[in-house]
């Protein structure tokens, strides 16, 4: 049995495999084995180097691929088999009088409920989060409105000294005046 | 979830058969029920029971929270309402795909009962269009009132002013 391995290797080694050095489908570009300077002396007869690309890089990556992914596989395996076995889906049952169950007592898988329990915001949480957020933007937005016609109000009637109201001063006038008062001494004229 | 117990098996075929499926069920069985059940703790888990909360016909006009509350409540009625559906349909068919071809004189009333389950079905949640809306819900019942003021029950035709 082992000799028909041997066999295979020989026939994948000989071949015209991609691997190998060949190129795929294309006579001219086939090594040019009879003129090529080999870097080895044929001295043994028997275990030659073979000239062909370098799969250096396609075994590392099929190492690395392997490493990582059984890195996740085994343990989330060996977790999942154990919780399932020897932890095991809930029951279900009445609510008994009385009681107010917890959030995480209402899912059946164990993974479930650790989840339900130390990870994820419960439906209630949720529900109340949002409640008291739309009443705080319909509050503001009523606040807004109101705002609103207060400021339209005030704009029809011009009564109260707010935001459509402009106080007169007479200062800057004076100071204008006084200036062209004294223009007359600098520059002759008003 | 336990299978039922399988009759005991006086004919050499039958007894041969089950000789193969207890070939893999025996030891299956044997593990869990000496491995693995006695190792779980007894938990249980429930169903979650939701208060009634005002619906929409309750709440003010300028009351978002009220709103929004009945519109949650109108989604999770339509969970169950669809599951009661599935329910009755589903035993419709059991009894069409067992009682055929007779099924027409034997399922005579798991039909009518089906009939009238999503009939209810269709007139409070169907033909509202992809966005479900509670008050949209709300105002197809109330042109549904207005039309059968008018014309009559719905199913017997429009009556056509001169």
């Amino acid at each position: 049995m082992a000799a028909f391995s041997t066999l295979l290797k020989s026939f994948v080694r000989n071949a015209n495999l991609v691997k190998n050095g060949a190129a795929v489908s294309n006579n001219l570009l086939r090594p040019n084995t009879s003129n090529a300077l080999e870097a080895v002396r044929k001295m043994s007869g028997h275990e030659m180097m073979h000239i062909k690309p370098s799969r250096w890089s396609w075994n590392r990556f099929k190492d690395l691929l392997n490493f990582y992914v059984m890195l996740g596989v085994i343990p989330a395996t060996v977790v999942i088999t154990y919780i399932n076995l020897f932890i095991g889906p809930a029951k279900l049952a009445e609510i008994p009088e009385g009681y107010v169950p917890e959030v995480h007592e209402y899912y059946a898988h164990p993974i479930t409920r650790w989840m339900t329990k130390h990870i994820k915001k419960s439906y209630q949480q949720e529900y109340e989060v949002m409640c008291q957020h739309i009443y705080e933007t319909d509050y503001a937005r009523k606040l807004r409105i109101a705002e609103k016609r207060v400021h339209q109000k005030m704009q029809e009637k011009q009564d109260s000294q707010a935001y459509y109201y402009e106080p007169v001063t007479g200062r800057n006038e004076r100071h204008i005046k006084s200036m062209l008062e004294k223009s007359v001494d600098y520059v002759g004229t008003r | 979830m336990e299978d039922p117990p399988r009759a005991p098996a006086h004919n050499p075929f039958f007894r041969f058969v089950h000789a193969v499926q207890n070939t893999i069920d025996r030891p299956v069985t044997w593990f869990r029920e000496s491995v693995v059940t006695p190792n779980r703790p007894d938990h249980v888990y429930y169903h979650q029971k939701f208060r009634r909360v005002p619906t929409i016909d309750q709440c003010y006009t300028d009351d978002p929270v009220c709103r929004f509350e009945a519109q949650q409540q109108f989604n999770r009625d339509k969970l169950v309402d669809g599951e009661i559906v599935q329910l009755v349909r589903q035993r419709l068919k059991e009894c069409i795909a067992y009682e055929i071809p007779d099924q027409d004189r034997k399922c005579a009333k798991l039909k009518e009962e089906f009939d009238k389950v999503s009939e209810s079905f269709c007139m409070k949640y169907a033909d509202l269009g992809p966005y479900n809306n509670v008050k949209d819900a709300y105002m197809k019942q109330k042109h549904r009132m207005l039309w059968e003021r008018r014309h009559g029950k719905v199913g017997t035709g429009m009556k056509i002013e001169e």
